[in-house]
């Protein structure tokens, strides 16, 4: 005769503040959302890798090279955004929404500069006559920093949305959640940035 | 009964809401799992019956290529008098391809199963992101009515195969709008899975009802569980192909096109290859996972029996699951691969097989000596295992480097992943449906009609499949217009008709099934128990059939796994061979001496 297996009451938990709980799900679900994005990004760098890998020469002889002080720059402008959010969440959990909203502002700011100075590499790489459409060197630049911007300005979007709103201290204003997933998506796309400053422009 | 703390603490952070009252909140625009699961149910059954379509019209040709279709082909193919020409052929077998795995098979196996039971299984009021839910159902949507779109589209829809290879599927190929519009198809569809796998996980990790610990999971949660990690992670990989595609397409980059059409040597069409198949094998086991977990319960449930050896199928799932992120180059043994690379891939997709037959054989051995009853959704599962058995063990073949040379793009490929994706999966959805229809419209589907279909069904799937494993072993190119026009192959005419005629039956039987499902789920079919099949899993415990707008009044304390049959004790106290998850077992000394 096989004893009743595994039966037994239910282990005894740690009871959770119904708004802690949700605030881990809600945490959670960005993370595996972030993961997910990676890979998205991760098959943009292998196809980078193997498209390189076949190219006779890079740059191509006859195309300019990609410069570094202005993407490089971005690096330091997509860094201290990410301070500014993390600025912002201890006023947020406090209870300050003003001082917050100058947090998020101040990063929403630095995501506005970081698309200029990116409309400015691309500008001047237009003018001397890079087109996405000549060849694979092209190709990949304008695919990988056009999809990364699209990300900052998605990014950029939310943290004014939230800035907003902090400051008028209107709805949503008094939960830090979104602020604190916006944040993580900022890190994120900081990060992939790096990855893509050494990749694309030192490498 | 007095309600113990945990469980109160659970209903207190899955707080009641009422239920939506206007009929767009209620049937359209719902964050109800339950209803969202009905929609991918619809949507994808539509859709499969449209996927079926196409496939008798392929048949059709390799029946009698060049000839007139009969009855529809003059309606659909006015413009060459009913005949399918080449590219038509072309369009056919894409979209079939296409249709069945992205619009078909996913929606109902990973959306409505997958909506329907993990929040019911695994004891919550509705999934961890309700609105991200609809916004998924709604984002299929979309990718739907683009497919739809694409076969209005001038030069017809997609035609480079399931698989969009470039440089076929560039504009040096298939110049059309149809191919661009299934492209972002495809790159839709991939974003509604990406964000129904987040809930899925998450609500899994998350809402698990109190006692309800990771090995008291029922299998088909951990199947569902496991393919949205595959989904999360691969997807997106398929989904960084579609925008690359897209952009070669639309905006004129180089990343896969070569030869005397690209500019400055072009890109790498092997590229897509590599980004296609490193989501391409996930996704074969995305589309069988959830199967696989279905049968595991139903197997267990229909015996009367414990699963046997439930850890080994949780451990071989989740093996499976890791080991399928690392075998895709075996799709690619014929590209130019390094000998060396193509032997690891090829040790890799062989060691796989393993953790498949730990399942199988565990599924056998639930079977062995146990008193079996041969319902409906038990018979399709016994099916799901036969046909998943043939298409693993042709798996083998092809996953050997010197034979796939000789079988590689011949029909014999074509016969092995139509066992697995299409038979098994589709298989084992139905064992899903004919077992969940009463928890999901609270009617009963007709158990007569559905052995019916089990028989047709399953026979025809094996023959007409079998059918294609032979002519791939006599040599059968895939994908050929008219195949009979080479010598080496105009024997095998008779072969491919017996085929066709068979695939045609296949597709009549399915007009059972139609009628069985439109009659109970629209008509006035017979109400279904709270429990009909008895089993002891919380959706069927614990909720009505269909459950309530919030599923569970009091969130239930689980307290054993999902498969407690033939327990002696429970025999003695209860009087039946089965216990619910969360029921409590009345104390045996109390009951013995009451009874003294």
């Amino acid at each position: 005769m096989r004893p009743l297996p595994a039966a037994g009451p239910a282990p005894a938990r740690v009871i959770p503040h119904p708004e802690a709980s949700h605030a881990v799900t809600a945490h959670l679900g960005m993370v595996i959302f972030l993961a997910s994005w990676a890979m998205l990004f991760a098959g943009l760098f292998f196809a980078y890798g193997l498209v390189r890998s076949r190219a006779a020469a890079w740059p191509p002889l006859d195309q300019p090279a990609l410069p570094l002080a202005l993407p490089g720059a971005n690096v330091a402008v997509a860094a201290l955004g990410s301070a500014a959010l993390l600025l912002a969440a201890r006023p947020l959990r406090r209870g300050d929404p003003r001082a917050a909203a100058r947090s998020l502002a101040a990063a929403a700011l630095l995501g506005a500069i970081f698309l200029a100075l990116q409309a400015r590499v691309w500008t001047s790489l237009w003018a001397q006559g890079l087109r996405p459409d000549g060849g694979p060197y092209a190709s990949v630049f304008y695919t990988l920093t056009a999809f990364h911007a699209v990300h900052v300005l998605v990014g950029l979007g939310a943290l004014v949305v939230l800035a907003w709103r902090a400051w008028r201290g209107s709805r949503g204003s008094g939960r830090p959640v979104p602020a604190r997933l916006w944040t993580m998506y900022w890190h994120f796309v900081a990060a992939v940035w790096f990855l893509m400053y050494l990749t694309v422009y030192v490498l | 009964m007095s309600v113990p703390a945990h469980a109160l603490v659970a209903d207190e952070l899955q707080p009641i809401h009422p239920a939506p009252t206007s009929f767009l909140r209620r049937y359209l625009f719902s964050e109800d799992h339950k209803v969202i699961a009905r929609q991918f149910l619809w949507a994808g059954l539509i859709f499969l019956l449209l996927g079926g379509s196409l496939a008798m019209l392929i048949r059709w040709q390799w029946a009698y290529p060049g000839r007139p279709v009969p009855v529809v082909g003059r309606l659909l193919l006015g413009g060459s008098g009913g005949v399918i020409g080449p590219a038509t052929y072309q369009d056919l077998f894409t979209m079939h391809g296409l249709i069945m795995i992205f619009f078909a098979i996913t929606p109902v196996l990973i959306g409505a199963f997958g909506n329907f039971i993990i929040p019911l299984q695994i004891g919550a009021r509705d999934m961890a992101f309700p609105k991200l839910n609809m916004l998924s159902f709604w984002t299929f949507a979309l990718s739907q009515l683009l497919m739809i779109l694409s076969f209005f589209a001038p030069l017809g829809p997609a035609g480079a195969g399931w698989t969009t290879y470039p440089p076929l599927s560039t504009n040096v190929g298939t110049p059309g709008a149809g191919q661009t519009l299934v492209v972002a198809a495809i790159f839709v569809t991939g974003a509604a899975t990406i964000m129904g796998s987040i809930n899925y996980v998450t609500t899994v990790i998350r809402l698990r009802a109190p006692g309800m610990t990771w090995l008291r999971l029922p299998l088909a949660v951990w199947g569902m569980w496991l393919t949205a990690i595959l989904n999360v992670l691969f997807v997106p990989v398929l989904g960084s192909a579609a925008l690359l595609l897209l952009l070669d397409r639309s905006f004129g980059t180089q990343f896969f096109i070569a030869g005397a059409a690209s500019v400055r040597g072009g890109g790498d069409p092997v590229l897509f290859q590599h980004l296609f198949w490193i989501f391409g094998h996930p996704e074969v086991y995305i589309l069988i996972l959830p199967a696989w977990g279905i049968v595991g319960d139903l197997v267990s449930f229909f015996a009367r029996k414990p699963a046997y050896w439930y850890r080994g199928s949780v451990l071989a799932m989740v093996a499976v699951t890791v080991l399928s992120a690392v075998v895709y180059g075996h799709h690619m043994f014929l590209t130019g691969m390094s000998p060396l690379l193509g032997q690891g891939f090829m040790l890799l997709t062989l060691i796989i097989s393993v953790p498949g037959m730990v399942l199988v054989f565990n599924w056998l051995y639930t079977l062995w000596r146990g008193s079996i009853r041969f319902e409906v959704p038990m018979l399709f599962t016994l099916g799901t295992i036969f046909v998943f058995g043939v298409g693993g063990l042709t798996g083998l073949f092809l996953g050997d480097i010197s034979l796939d040379i000789y079988l590689h793009d011949t029909m014999f490929v074509v016969g092995h992943f139509h066992f697995t994706m299409a038979a098994a999966s589709f298989l084992g959805l139905m064992a899903g449906i004919y077992f969940w229809f009463p928890k999901m419209f609270g009617k009963q589907l007709d158990q007569r009609l559905g052995r019916v279909h089990f028989w047709v069904s399953v026979v025809g799937i094996t023959l007409v499949f079998g059918g294609q494993l032979l002519a791939g072993y006599a040599g059968q190119q895939r994908r050929l217009y008219d195949p009979f026009e080479y010598t080496f192959i105009s024997h095998l005419r008779g072969l491919n008709r017996w085929t066709s005629y068979l695939a045609f039956a296949l597709f009549v039987g399915q007009m059972v099934f139609v009628w069985n499902f439109l009659a109970s789920a629209l008509g006035k079919g017979r109400a279904a128990d709270r429990n009909p099949w008895q089993v002891g899993t919380l959706e069927w415990t614990d909720a009505a059939s269909p459950p309530a707008h919030h599923n569970y009044d009091h969130i239930p304390s689980v307290l054993r796994g999902p498969h407690e049959f033939a327990d002696p004790a429970v025999r003695q106290a209860l009087g039946r061979d089965w216990i619910g998850q969360a029921e409590e077992l009345p104390d045996p000394v109390a009951s013995a001496t009451g009874r003294a």
